[in-house]
């Protein structure tokens, strides 16, 4: 306590609410007995103009240094009284509530237990004010440029949303072309257009618009900042090139799995590939008469247990563990829990172009279940109607394909509804593989500080309400590097982070946390927990010393805890205010 | 159990799903038992095992920290380190004669304003039947747990990753490693109140000599003890600061 302190008490009965239980008058001659209370009274309801009129002339009248306001919870007033505070001329860090109301008078019927609590609740307050400090919430400029890392149809979307609204964009893409996995796609589903009409006009304006910088064959080699203040250095042809930037994007995109290789024999007999495979080869023209296909569906997905939606931080352990499946994904049969999503609609778009060019094509889609939500439906009745055939496998019982007469392919399944083992005998098989997390995607989260989801797909900060934002501020989410999603999905999820990202950058400027961590540096050794804890890399150790990106720090206090020298204290909710809480919780008087 | 006994609870609520939680009680009209006082934290990772005993030191008889369900933590994953301190917790302070029902962490969200009534009611009988905490017989224990929690090594154990040690291993480590370290924050407790020897500390904490003796050495290599003297076949040992 460095002044001594001048503890203001306003008692509210909230009409009835509080008064008609806990005996109000008796809680402000209470509270007038405590040390440093220098005034307490009452009012009907201190939410009121009157009722903040008081508290406005009494900080000024009695010369107040603290103020307690006893009445309901701060989670809905507290705002408003530190505003009168603010006006009285108090900073409003220096405002304590007493939460009487929810936590007591509403819940609590015996009116003499419930003064006991509303005093109790009274002194912890008067208490923990004593400890209090002025804070500031300190602003920070934002940077009118934005980062897209990544050159797919998310990337380049984003990239022109926010070109268009006057924001300079680097668009930074690791291979030498722009376009990302849908540049291997042939048509796209529902319309059938080609891909190079959806894609080829955006490539085009990204490269030409006078707001968009393109980096092809660029890698992100270090991103160091935070919000509005992010220094990227790239290599491009092995030069390195640096920029400033206020916001990024993430669209780093998915990788499509390649079943290990003899897994339904891929690999080994000519005519089993991956479905995107097949796509090339009706983008080349090089299916040139009609065969006999059979797709499998889910292979490689919908595997092993699903996890529970559980978050975790990015540990490093799980990060290599991901890598190390990733890059196997050509040698591990591991495969993956989710369900990929696109792969029924793809496929049965891949049938309808192969009917439709040769209608005397057999098209067999062997499935577990089969997902065409919303007006897909649509696509899937004109599948039928074009005879393409729908056949069910179970999970347990996976078809098998081993070689027939002929250069043929034996496609052996069993059928559940028939009740039977079924064969057919094709010329290609087509395996539907899900999309996966890619590398890149994986080393940049962990450059950035964004957690993974257990399936290695960046993690939304929040799974409904912010499915664009990432835990980090200023950073945000686009297409499928969060999960798999077709280029419809991709493009809305682009165009929502072109959107969050330029309400940062619109606003110029935002206030940020004014209840952080800070590091006493004297106390600090480094070691480092603190930065590993950290759930939004707000701790940066450097030259032996840890130090709070204050922009960054959301005041959670995790590292306040675990800080071996207690050389970090969070603000508002030091040690000393806890404990001052916690020590006159059940003594009669203050200590 | 003596009559009328009224166990008194010391709450420690986060900010974004228990103490709106605790709200929604309120606004629900949820009668509950007026016997907890609650502390508003952001996170229930902000609560330190210190401030938990100082809690007992200062009259509750039971402690209980809410936090947001797994998962919907505001912070992320600040209530996973909360659940990983407050387990290792009560495995230690149920070897220093606290039973770990004293101790209580349960996820309330913001919508369960019902489990939080039923819990804080649940609660306080739990520990009305447990009695009042024994704070007069282990006082000193308490103490030497309170500079244990807030020590270096332990803080270190309680929160680093340890992933290169199988968990189960790990946790015997731990838990193990702040026991010793409570047994030495006893010691020094003796020592700070004045000179003493192995046989007089002995009788005082009820540890076996030879760890009082490895403890001893231990706090000379740090420099916190020294040996001052000799009587009667024994060394004096006495803080040095």
């Amino acid at each position: 306590m460095k002044d001594e302190p001048r503890v203001g008490v306003f008692v509210c009965h909230c009409g009835t609410n509080i008064g008609g239980v806990v005996d109000v008058p008796e809680v402000v001659e209470y509270a007038k007995t405590l040390p440093y209370v220098v005034y307490a009274d009452r009012n009907l309801y201190t939410c009121s103009e009157e009722g903040l009129n008081n508290i406005r002339d009494t900080i000024k009248e009695y010369n107040l240094n603290r103020v307690v306001v006893a009445s309901c919870t701060p989670r809905t007033h507290e705002p408003l009284f530190r505003v009168a505070c603010q006006e009285g001329g108090l900073n409003p860090y220096l405002f304590e509530m007493a939460n009487i109301r929810e936590h007591c008078s509403w819940v609590h019927h015996d009116s003499k237990e419930a003064t006991e609590k509303a005093k109790d609740i009274v002194r912890m307050a008067v208490a923990r004010s004593l400890w209090l400090e002025p804070q500031e919430e300190p602003e920070l400029e934002i940077k009118d440029s934005s980062l897209v890392i990544g050159g797919g149809i998310s990337g380049l979307v984003a990239a022109i949303s926010l070109a268009d609204q006057g924001f300079k964009v680097y668009l930074v893409e690791k291979e030498a072309e722009l376009g990302g996995l849908v540049r291997q796609l042939y048509k796209l589903y529902p319309t059938l257009e080609d891909t190079s009409e959806i894609l080829n006009p955006h490539i085009e304006e990204a490269k030409n618009h006078r707001n968009i910088e393109v980096h092809t064959s660029t890698t992100i080699k270090d991103i160091e900042g935070y919000v509005g203040n992010f220094h990227v250095t790239a290599i491009k042809n092995k030069e390195q090139i640096e920029f400033d930037v206020g916001t990024i994007i993430v669209a780093t995109g998915a990788w499509n799995y390649h079943p290990p290789e003899g897994n339904f024999q891929y690999g080994v007999l000519d005519g089993v590939m991956t479905q995107l495979e097949l796509e090339e080869l009706l983008k080349e023209g090089k299916l040139e008469r009609p065969e006999i296909i059979v797709m499998i569906q889910c292979v490689g997905s919908r595997v092993g247990e699903i996890w529970s939606y559980e978050l975790v931080g990015l540990f490093h352990s799980q990060a290599t563990r991901l890598l190390s499946k990733i890059l196997g994904a050509r040698g591990s049969e591991e495969g993956w829990a989710y369900c990929s999503k696109i792969c029924c609609m793809n496929a049965i778009k891949n049938a309808i172009l192969i009917k439709e060019q040769f209608p005397e094509s057999e098209v067999t889609i062997l499935y577990q279940d089969l997902r065409t939500y919303k007006e897909y439906e649509d696509f899937y009745r004109r599948a039928r109607k074009l005879e393409v055939r729908f056949l069910k496998y179970i999970y347990e019982i996976p078809p098998e394909i081993s070689e027939a007469p002929g250069n043929k392919l034996r496609v052996s399944f069993y059928d559940p509804f028939a009740g039977e083992e079924m064969s057919i005998i094709c010329d290609k098989v087509a395996l539907s593989t899900p999309l996966i997390p890619s590398k890149d995607g994986i080393l940049l989260a962990k450059k950035l500080k964004i957690p993974l989801d257990q399936n290695g797909f960046l993690m939304e900060a929040h799974v409904k309400l912010r499915p664009i934002d990432t835990q980090i501020e200023g950073i945000f989410l686009a297409g499928t590097a969060a999960g798999p999603k077709d280029i419809s999905e991709s493009i809305v999820s682009a165009k929502a982070a072109a959107a969050r990202a330029s309400i940062l950058m619109g606003n110029k400027v935002i206030k940020t946390e004014a209840l952080t961590a800070v590091v006493n540096q004297d106390l600090c050794i480094g070691c480092g927990l603190c930065e590993e804890l950290c759930p939004y890399g707000a701790h940066i150790v450097k030259d032996g010393k840890s130090t709070v990106i204050e922009a960054l720090c959301k005041g959670c206090g995790v590292c306040v805890v675990a800080c071996p020298q207690k050389a970090i204290s969070a603000k508002h909710y030091t040690d000393d205010q806890i404990l001052a809480a916690v020590k006159n919780a059940f003594t009669e008087q203050l200590t | 159990m003596s009559v009328g006994y009224e166990p008194k609870i010391l709450g420690f609520l986060c900010n974004w799903c228990s103490y709106a939680g605790a709200d929604l009680a309120g606004v629900s009209r949820f009668e509950y038992p007026p016997n907890a006082r609650v502390i508003r934290v952001m996170c229930s990772g902000r609560v330190d095992p210190v401030h938990i005993l100082e809690g007992f030191k200062s009259g509750a008889d039971g402690v209980l920290v809410t936090g947001c369900h797994p998962g919907d933590c505001h912070y992320v994953s600040g209530n996973f380190s909360t659940e990983r301190r407050v387990e290792i917790m009560k495995k230690v302070v149920n070897k220093i004669g606290i039973d770990p029902e004293r101790i209580r962490l349960e996820w309330v969200s913001a919508s369960e304003g019902r489990k939080y009534a039923e819990l804080v009611k649940e609660y306080t009988d739990s520990i009305r039947k447990l009695g009042p905490f024994p704070l007069n017989e282990i006082s000193d224990l308490l103490d030497a747990a309170i500079g244990a929690f807030g020590s270096e090594r332990v803080r270190w154990l309680m929160n680093k990753q340890l992933e290169e040690i199988e968990p189960e291993k790990a946790e015997n480590v731990i838990i193990t490693s702040i026991e010793r370290e409570i047994e030495r924050y006893q010691l020094f407790q003796i020592l700070e109140k004045g000179n003493s020897t192995v046989s007089e500390m002995a009788k005082q904490t009820n540890l076996p000599s030879d760890v009082i003796v490895q403890h001893l050495i231990a706090l000379m290599k740090q420099g916190t003890a020294a040996i001052t003297a000799e009587a009667e076949h024994e060394y004096i040992y006495t803080l040095s600061r």
